[in-house]
Parts: structure tokens; C-alpha cells; sequence
């Protein structure tokens, strides 16, 4: 097999394949190329395992299980780039419930039109276990905003997407996935459609069917511990409506959640009233009850319109890639502490996924393997974003934990450097560039706000006996 | 409780967006919950539509003759004409307390607008550190004292001996060092659960990476969920 295919090079012309290809093809399974007679700069050693076979007469077949911002993007990339790609979505019409924001950067990257978002938030107001009340927004330019959009919009949007580059949409639900046998066979998606039952064999299989995968289970992922997020829309008098017009809410206090914050966002013509919790989940109608009555005045006279809850993975699963099956998005666990933030993840990293499988296949013409994924995908993510998790992580625990951290939360979040960058950071997910002095400042006062808010919590205790 | 004091207070009369109004009450810091005034939810009982909400007595809101709009009057702390700061940390402790066991909803009109900033640092250290130095010194010279004398009594090295010898030495570092770090016996098992969950996360990120023999036993689940201690 290896000597009748031709090697690939990436940085040599075409011409150099054959005279070095004789030296290697017939006697090593893999070739080393070096560039020894080209007069440009050494490029760097490329070696490139011939162990991946060209597929004959036919393209890389590949099934995305899961149509939401991870599944579309994924399947919108393969498609673009030749693969012959099979889009899985067991409800096209359904909204996932969602607090619905994505930053700025998810809006240019996939190019999303304007006309989907519903409203531009530009001010945002926490507020601390005390009722202290910081406008987190001072520092925003008049054309940053975060993005509120209905999931259903979205994802509609993102499936067409697929569909108008090439991905065929299958309405089904997945309900197994048979393994290969042997390293050449491919994957047997079965699903139920139109009443009846399928399969399908494909090559490739990207799992993006959010929290309660079962792409995961059928590759034995692992288990991740999710939180579960629980929210109730809410319909508000107009001259209630007024005042969410363009402002988001973020509350933190033990009475509505022991480990993470409440919300109230706005969403087209409702809000959006919630809280979540990791570790008390038979909890939950308390806390929410318990964000119900802090946000009491500005919401009374409002009707429910909608209870709705969903689970959030908390962290990535232990496995995330099996074989030629790689998970993404939700079902990846690709969800940030402190912010709880996943759209923009999600379909990053489908499109990242998308992306190594093309690279790995050559346009679909070449099989792929476990190793290919492992480079091309796990470990550019992990490159690029594990610093961002680490980060998050850090803060959740630090800020989340108890009353007085979360009183000192609030009391940080009122300084205009500290909203500056987290913003910056936010919106465009990239590191602000900072002022070291105004750093050094910013870490001064993030001691002295939790150690002064760790006495008075100490007298709280005290109090207490 | 230990102080138990009875705060005369002159009650807000406030009115909220529905019209009621909350009458005068004395908040007594015993917390007597039947002091409480019930006030009619009648208005809002059509918002909830199957949201599980009952009408209950409004719990008792905090009121401080020395808490005015949503600060602390800091004239209303002076004593002798000097400041008491210390009164200000107690004041908001109780404060915070208070919305602790009933939280109040944040509104519009009343802003909380207090910092604890404006204590300066001082204050904050004569109240926190100080006390807590003092009794470690005091504890750290008796230790001090008996452990010189019971090296002299068994090695027969006096202090200024004692002071020269390594091991002493080295024996003097490792007890400040432990003094440090572990001050009460629950310091041992915080620092631990500290070192556990800090890399906790790292390790949920790097098992993708570990051999797939060893993730196939299934055992990613972190489920323990509960992450504060």
C-alpha cells in the first residue's frame, strides 16, 4: 500500500515526490522528508504516516449526531471542505433551554446576520448577597454589546447553513452507534425516522448532542458532573419591560445559589429569570424561589410564560475522542466555570473539529485515524483555550465559594479596569492587553476586598454563636 | 447569641411599587419573627400562574437608626470624637447577617451604596490581625521558653549554646513554619482539601490525554459536584 501511493509534502513542489519517494516508499512505513536541495530556509521535518490510506471511489464519509451551534458548524465545515457529511437533529423545532448571549467574536466568525439578534445588551448590574448594586458595563464602546438571541433562531439559522454547503440533515433520533470491528469497517449510526428504523455507515462520527450525549455513552466517555441550570420566562408589563430594555442582571447570595449566580436576562419580548447549582440540585425551587423574591419589585405583575431546565456539563469528559468518534460542544463538556458560557465554545468547536478532520483526510480522501484527531483537534483546543478554562475555574472557586467571597466579588467588579478587561476578554476571547501597573492594582485590591469581606464574614460567624 | 441588644429603630416608611406599605416595627435582634407585620400579596397573586408561590408574612426588613439610604451615617459612629471604625465592621456584620437569614429584594429605590473600602486599613487590622498575632506571640514565647529549658536540662546547652547548634536551629524553622500553616487543628485538613481541588480541574482536562485503558474503567466521574468546603 505505502509504495503505491505518493507521499504528500506540504512545502515542497510536486516535482520533488518522485525522486525522493523511490528512496523511501518501498522500505519504510513512514517517509521522513527534509528539504535537502532546496536553497530556502530549512522548513521543519514533516513526517507524514502513510498508514492513512487513500479511500477509493468514494469521499470521507462523516455523521454529525446533534444539530445545535457545535453540530451545525461541524457539519457546515465538512461539507464546505468535500467531505460527504449526514447532519443528525431529532427536533428542528424545539428550543433548547439557554440563557441565550454570545459574545462579539462568535458574531464575525460565523458571520451571523444582525437580524437574528433580539436585543443588544450593553448594561449589566450585579448585585452582591448584601443588595449591593455595580454597573458592570461603564467601559463599553458605543458598538460593543453582548448578543441575545432565541436558541431555536440560531440553531435554525445554523442548520440551513449546513444544508445550503452540502451536509444532508437527517430529522432523527439517534439511538445507537455499533463500533467498528476492525480498523477499516466503518461506524453503524441506527435511527429512528418517519416511524421506521435505519442505519447508516459512515467513516467519521463527531458527537454533538449536548449534555446527555448518547454518542458519549456509546464510546464510553465517561461521566462529567453537570450543573443544572433552571429558568422561568417571564412576561413583563411594558413599563417593566423598559427598564431590562437593554440591561442584564447577574445575583449572587446563598439564597439563590450555593455555587454559581442567578440571572435575569432579557430575551425578544420576556425575560428570562434564573439560577443554577452544582452541588443542591434538589434544591433548585428554593433558589429559585429565592431569586423570585430578590428581583420581586421589578418584576411583579409579570406571568410565567415558560419553565424549562437543563442540565450543563461542569468539565470536560474524560475521554473526548475514541477511535474516529470525537465528541464536541456540550456533550465535550466544553462549558466555562464562573460565566457558564457555551455557545461560542460549542461551535468553535465543531468548526475546530471540522477543520482537523479535512486537514487529517486531505479534503476527504484519505481515511482518517484516532492520532490524526488527537493532533489536529484535542490538542489545538486544549492549546488555545485551557489557559481561558484554567482561569475561569480559578475564579468560580475563589469568588463562588462563600457570602463574603462573593460580597468581595461585587465590590471588584466596581472598578473600571477590572470590567475593562473582563469584557475585552468576554467579547473578543482574546487576553486584554493590560497596564501592569493598573494589573498590580487590580491584584492589591482583589486581597484587600477578600480579605475585608473574610473578616466581616468571620464576624458574621461570630454573630452567629 | 452573643450580644444581645435592642436597636431602637425608627422604620423606614417605605412604600414599594404596589402601594403598601411597611409599617413601623421593632426589630429586636432576637429575630422574633412573629414581629413581623403581614402585609396583603392579594396584588400579586395573579403573577404567579402555576409558579408555586404562596402568600407568607413579608419577613422583617433591616432597619438601623444609624443606616440611612443605603449607607452607613458614619456621624452617627463617633464616640469621644474619635471614629469607631470598629462599630462600622460590627454594624455591617450585622447587617449582612441579617439579609443572610432574610434576603431582601434588590430595588431600584433604595440602591445599596456602601464600601467597605472607606474603612481604612488600619482599622481592619487593629480589628482582625491583631488580636490573633497577639495570642500566637504570647503561645509562641511560652512554647519558646519551656522547650529552652527542656534542651538545657537534656543536652545541657544553654540558650546561647542552643542558638548556635543546627539542629536547633533547624528544629526553630520547621515549628515557625508549621505555627504558620497550620494554626488550628482544622488548618490540616483545609489545606489538604485546598491542594485536592486545585488541581482537580487540571486533572479533569488531562484525562483525555491518559491512556485509554486506564479512562476505560470509567472512573471520570468527578461526581462529588460539591466543590466548596
Amino acid at each position: 500500500m505505502a509504495a503505491a501511493t505518493p507521499l504528500h509534502l506540504q512545502n515542497k513542489p510536486h516535482h520533488h515526490h518522485h525522486r525522493l519517494s523511490s528512496l523511501f516508499s518501498s522500505s519504510l512505513p513512514f517517509s521522513i522528508k527534509t528539504t535537502p536541495l532546496s536553497t530556502s530556509k530549512p522548513s521543519s521535518l514533516i513526517i507524514s504516516s502513510t498508514s492513512n490510506p487513500l479511500l477509493s471511489g468514494r469521499k470521507l464519509r462523516a455523521a454529525v449526531i446533534g444539530g445545535g451551534p457545535a453540530g451545525s458548524s461541524a457539519a457546515e465545515t465538512l461539507a464546505a471542505g468535500g467531505i460527504e457529511t449526514f447532519l443528525f437533529e431529532r427536533s428542528p423545532a424545539s428550543s433548547k433551554p439557554c440563557g441565550g448571549a454570545i459574545p462579539l467574536c462568535m458574531l464575525e466568525e460565523f458571520s451571523i446576520p444582525p437580524e437574528l439578534v433580539d436585543r443588544k445588551v450593553t448594561r449589566m448590574k450585579i448585585i452582591s448577597p448584601s443588595n449591593l448594586t455595580v454597573d458592570f458595563g461603564k467601559t463599553l464602546k458605543p458598538n460593543e454589546y453582548i448578543a441575545m438571541l432565541r436558541r431555536e433562531v440560531l440553531d435554525s439559522f445554523l442548520r440551513r447553513r449546513a444544508e445550503t454547503a452540502g451536509a444532508t440533515a437527517i430529522t432523527a433520533l439517534v439511538t445507537s452507534l455499533d463500533l467498528p470491528s476492525s480498523p477499516a469497517s466503518p461506524y453503524v449510526i441506527h435511527y429512528n425516522a418517519g416511524g421506521s428504523r435505519h442505519s447508516l455507515a459512515v467513516d467519521v462520527v463527531i458527537g454533538a448532542d449536548g449534555a446527555n450525549s448518547r454518542v458519549a455513552k456509546s464510546i464510553k466517555a465517561g461521566d462529567y458532573s453537570c450543573a443544572i441550570a433552571f429558568q422561568e420566562r417571564i412576561k413583563l408589563p411594558d413599563e417593566k419591560m423598559e427598564y431590562y430594555q437593554d440591561l442584564a442582571e447577574m445575583y449572587v447570595g446563598n439564597d439563590v445559589s450555593p455555587d454559581f449566580y442567578a440571572w435575569v436576562f432579557p430575551k425578544c419580548d420576556h425575560v428570562a429569570v434564573g439560577t443554577g447549582t452544582v452541588c443542591s440540585k434538589q434544591n433548585i425551587k428554593l433558589y429559585q424561589r429565592g431569586i423570585r423574591e430578590r428581583v420581586e419589585p421589578k418584576i411583579s405583575g409579570g406571568k410565567v410564560i415558560k419553565v424549562e431546565a437543563h442540565p450543563i456539563p461542569e468539565h470536560p469528559r474524560p475521554v473526548r475522542i475514541r477511535g474516529r468518534v470525537a465528541l464536541v460542544g456540550d456533550a465535550a463538556g466544553y462549558v466555562t466555570k464562573c460565566s457558564g458560557e457555551g455557545i461560542y465554545f460549542a461551535a468553535k468547536s465543531g468548526k475546530l473539529c471540522a477543520e482537523a478532520i479535512l486537514k487529517a483526510s486531505e479534503g476527504g480522501l484519505r481515511m482518517i485515524s484516532e492520532e490524526d484527531l488527537r493532533r489536529e483537534y484535542l490538542k489545538e483546543w486544549d492549546g488555545k483555550y485551557l489557559v481561558t478554562y484554567r482561569l475561569l475555574d480559578l475564579l468560580h472557586r475563589v469568588f463562588y465559594g462563600s457570602n463574603a467571597a462573593r460580597e468581595a466579588l461585587v465590590e471588584l467588579c466596581g472598578d473600571e479596569y477590572v470590567q475593562r478587561m473582563t469584557f475585552e476578554s468576554y467579547l473578543y476571547k482574546r487576553l486584554a492587553e493590560g497596564d501592569r501597573w493598573e494589573d498590580a492594582k487590580m491584584v492589591f485590591n482583589t486581597f484587600g476586598s477578600l480579605i475585608r469581606c473574610q473578616i466581616v464574614g468571620r464576624d458574621i460567624q461570630a454573630l452567629r454563636v | 447569641m452573643g450580644t444581645k441588644q435592642e436597636t431602637h429603630v425608627v422604620a423606614l416608611e417605605t412604600e414599594d411599587p404596589k402601594g403598601l406599605n411597611i409599617a413601623e416595627q421593632e426589630a429586636k435582634f432576637g429575630f422574633n419573627a412573629g414581629s413581623s407585620t403581614t402585609t396583603s400579596r392579594d396584588a400579586k397573586d395573579d403573577d404567579e400562574a402555576g409558579s408555586g408561590l404562596d402568600t407568607e408574612p413579608s419577613a422583617p426588613k433591616f432597619s438601623d437608626e444609624r443606616w440611612k439610604n443605603g449607607t452607613w451615617d458614619l456621624n452617627m459612629f463617633v464616640r469621644d470624637g474619635k471614629m469607631d471604625w470598629d462599630g462600622v465592621i460590627v454594624a455591617e456584620a450585622r447587617r449582612r447577617k441579617f439579609l443572610e437569614m432574610y434576603p431582601e429584594s434588590a430595588t431600584n429605590q433604595e440602591p445599596v451604596l456602601f464600601r467597605s473600602s472607606i474603612i481604612p486599613w488600619w482599622a481592619w487590622m487593629m480589628r482582625s490581625h491583631l488580636p490573633e498575632a497577639e495570642l500566637i506571640n504570647g503561645r509562641a514565647a511560652m512554647v519558646g521558653f519551656f522547650m529552652a529549658y527542656l534542651v538545657d536540662a537534656l543536652t545541657g546547652l544553654d540558650v546561647v549554646g542552643q542558638t548556635g547548634n543546627l539542629i536547633c536551629k533547624a528544629g526553630l524553622l520547621v515549628t515557625v513554619m508549621g505555627v504558620i500553616f497550620f494554626r488550628r487543628a482544622q488548618d490540616f485538613d483545609s489545606l489538604r482539601k485546598l491542594a485536592d481541588e486545585a488541581t482537580l480541574y487540571d486533572k479533569q482536562w488531562e484525562s483525555s490525554w491518559q491512556d485509554q485503558d486506564a479512562g476505560d474503567a470509567g472512573d471520570g466521574d468527578s461526581g462529588r459536584g460539591g466543590k466548596k468546603i
